[in-house]
């Protein structure tokens, strides 16, 4: 078989998608109330996870207490349906161990850490359903359950892969496009070109970096509105209940 | 590379109106309502003291959580729409031991750490206040051990957010006869009082921080006899001074046997179970339909979940939500008289 035809020649990805395209975004926020402090449920495309919050709560160990900030803690858990074919994961495996120091790293600089001294906040990201956008979509997830649990932070991080087929960069890769193409995962702080994360795992040619990082910013500006209006339609929801 | 160039797709929504939050913060003036995200501007303006839940960047106040604006004077702060309970002097709390330390215990009380109970500021077995000896130190965990419940008030609360408890008076203390439930701490109003009697032999104390105790009341300590005596010293005083004059020294020293830290459950009817089960439930009913809780709304839930025969059926989001529903009807017709 021939390599996937991944970019038209009229402009079409393998799934129907522009080259700048989101895949569908649909996420809800308190999702879990009874069992979490907040909770978050993230769908990109087939990408799908769940994303609780615990805390700021008291440490378990003495070791986890920091006496001047919060300790934060990422769990990740990825189902062994979440691929198509099924896989057992160990929680120890590489890939998900750089994850959550990604993660982990992220998630500190942009809460307001020293609000909550000698507290554990410890997020907990399930993968139900894995097709490309692991990173940005646990990212968005955790956004959204940490905002859920009434955490303080500076401002939503939003996050999307970017890939680079040919000379064309691509946005929000899928599973097959991700497999073929060398990508890159930005995570934005809030409509700002900050960036508090960058992911590249395969090479890149220093001279498209650029194109591609601006795309990803874009991109990563939409996810923000996107999510901010689930945020303000679940705070009127709520706020309808309370009076 | 500009945002209005990403093509994006997502399920058509059901008539909401977003647009309105933007023409809202056109305003100048931070708003009174409306929902505030985190990052979002709240005012440029400097004058504006900045409070809980915001910061502030080079003359500007953003919002650090969503939630809505409130203005005290000059001071600015967003109170998140969630978020974990906030200690207050004065608040009465239950809570669950969760270490036996150094002269204190440490208490769950669903707070951001875990509060403290002084040994000091706890009544001991043997009546007259007196000072607490090594020996009261070597028990501690013959009072109070890691699991028990206790009802306490919040006496100060520290810097850095963690609170210190005590149990200085008889409606306070280790807690017996009854089953325990939390609910939303922001769905508990701050009241006067917060343990109440209620019809059919039950009593609850609502903790202001969403812990919940529903027990068979105790007739000799009924709660209502210990509250209209704490009532009265808190009038004449105009402050409550904790542990003082809240009950005369005599009756303290009735009280204050071996019993009250007592782990032995007295013996309960099957009625009574049933009737604290209800009410469990319909706690349980008002916490799912968001609705605050006080007494007169268990009340009225109490007499709406009559209708249902079988207790076990008040789980179901159907009933539940019936309960709510007939509760904030009847709550409209007495308004409306």
């Amino acid at each position: 078989m021939p390599r996937l035809e991944l970019y038209s020649p009229e402009g079409l990805r393998i799934d129907g998608r522009r080259w700048n395209e989101l895949r569908r975004f649909e996420c809800k926020i308190n999702t879990h109330p009874n069992s979490s402090d907040g909770s978050s449920y993230v769908e990109q495309g087939n990408s799908k996870v769940i994303c609780t919050v615990q805390g700021p709560m008291e440490p378990k160990l003495r070791s986890q207490m920091n006496h001047d900030e919060a300790n934060i803690e990422v769990n990740i858990s990825i189902a062994n349906f979440a691929t198509f074919q099924r896989k057992k994961r160990s929680k120890n495996e590489r890939r998900i161990v750089e994850l959550k120091n990604t993660l982990e790293n992220t998630v500190k600089q942009c809460i307001i850490t020293t609000l909550y001294p000698r507290t554990l906040i410890s997020i907990n990201i399930q993968v139900l359903s894995q097709d490309g956008g692991l990173l940005s979509s646990m990212t968005n997830a955790m956004t959204l359950s940490l905002i859920d649990a009434g955490i303080s932070m500076y401002d939503y991080v939003s996050s999307i892969s970017v890939g680079l087929f040919d000379q064309f960069p691509l946005l929000d890769l899928n599973t097959l496009e991700e497999n073929e193409l060398s990508y890159l995962t930005v995570g934005v702080i809030g409509k700002s070109d900050k960036l508090v994360m960058l992911m590249l795992e395969n090479k890149v040619p220093l001279d498209k970096l650029e194109e591609l990082i601006s795309l990803a910013i874009a991109g990563s500006h939409r996810l923000r509105d996107l999510m901010d209006n689930e945020v303000k339609r679940h705070g009127k929801l709520r706020l309808k209940n309370l009076n | 590379m500009e945002v209005a160039d990403i093509i994006s797709i997502s399920k058509p929504s059901k008539f909401e109106d977003v647009d309105s939050d933007i023409e809202m913060s056109d305003g100048e003036e931070p708003r009174d309502n409306g929902i505030v995200t985190p990052g979002e501007l709240v005012t440029d303006d400097p004058v504006w003291m900045k409070g809980h839940g915001t910061y502030f960047l080079k003359d500007n106040t953003y919002s650090s959580v969503a939630g809505n604006v409130s203005r005290v004077n000059r001071l600015l702060s967003v109170i998140p729409l969630r978020g974990k309970y906030q200690p207050e002097t004065g608040d009465h709390v239950v809570g669950r031991i969760t270490e036996v330390g150094n002269k204190r215990w440490k208490v769950d009380i669903g707070a951001k750490q875990d509060a403290v109970l002084m040994l000091g500021s706890v009544n001991l077995p043997g009546g007259v206040l007196r000072r607490k000896s090594e020996s009261d130190e070597l028990q501690m965990r013959n009072f109070l051990k890691e699991g028990d419940l206790l009802n306490a008030e919040v006496q100060t609360v520290f810097n850095n957010g963690s609170a210190s408890l005590h149990t200085r008076s008889l409606k306070y203390g280790k807690l017996r006869n009854g089953i325990f439930l939390t609910v939303p701490s922001s769905l508990v109003i701050k009241s006067k009082n917060h343990s109440h009697d209620l019809p059919g032999d039950v009593s609850v104390i609502l903790g202001v921080n969403g812990f919940v105790w529903l027990n068979k009341t105790n007739k000799s300590t009924s709660n209502s006899v210990v509250n209209n005596k704490l009532q009265s010293t808190i009038d004449s005083k105009g402050n409550y001074d904790p542990g003082k004059g809240s009950v005369s020294i005599t009756r303290l020293e009735e009280e204050s046997s071996w019993e009250i830290y007592s782990d032995k459950n007295d013996k309960i009817s099957a009625t009574v179970r049933d009737n604290i089960t209800r009410y469990y439930n319909v706690i349980k009913a008002l916490s799912h339909g968001e609705l605050g809780i006080t007494e007169q709304r268990i009340n009225l839930g109490y007499q709406a979940s009559l209708q249902f025969g079988n207790i076990g059926k008040l789980i179901e989001i159907e009933s539940m939500e019936n309960i709510c529903q007939d509760i904030i009807t009847n709550e409209r017709m007495r308004g409306s008289m």
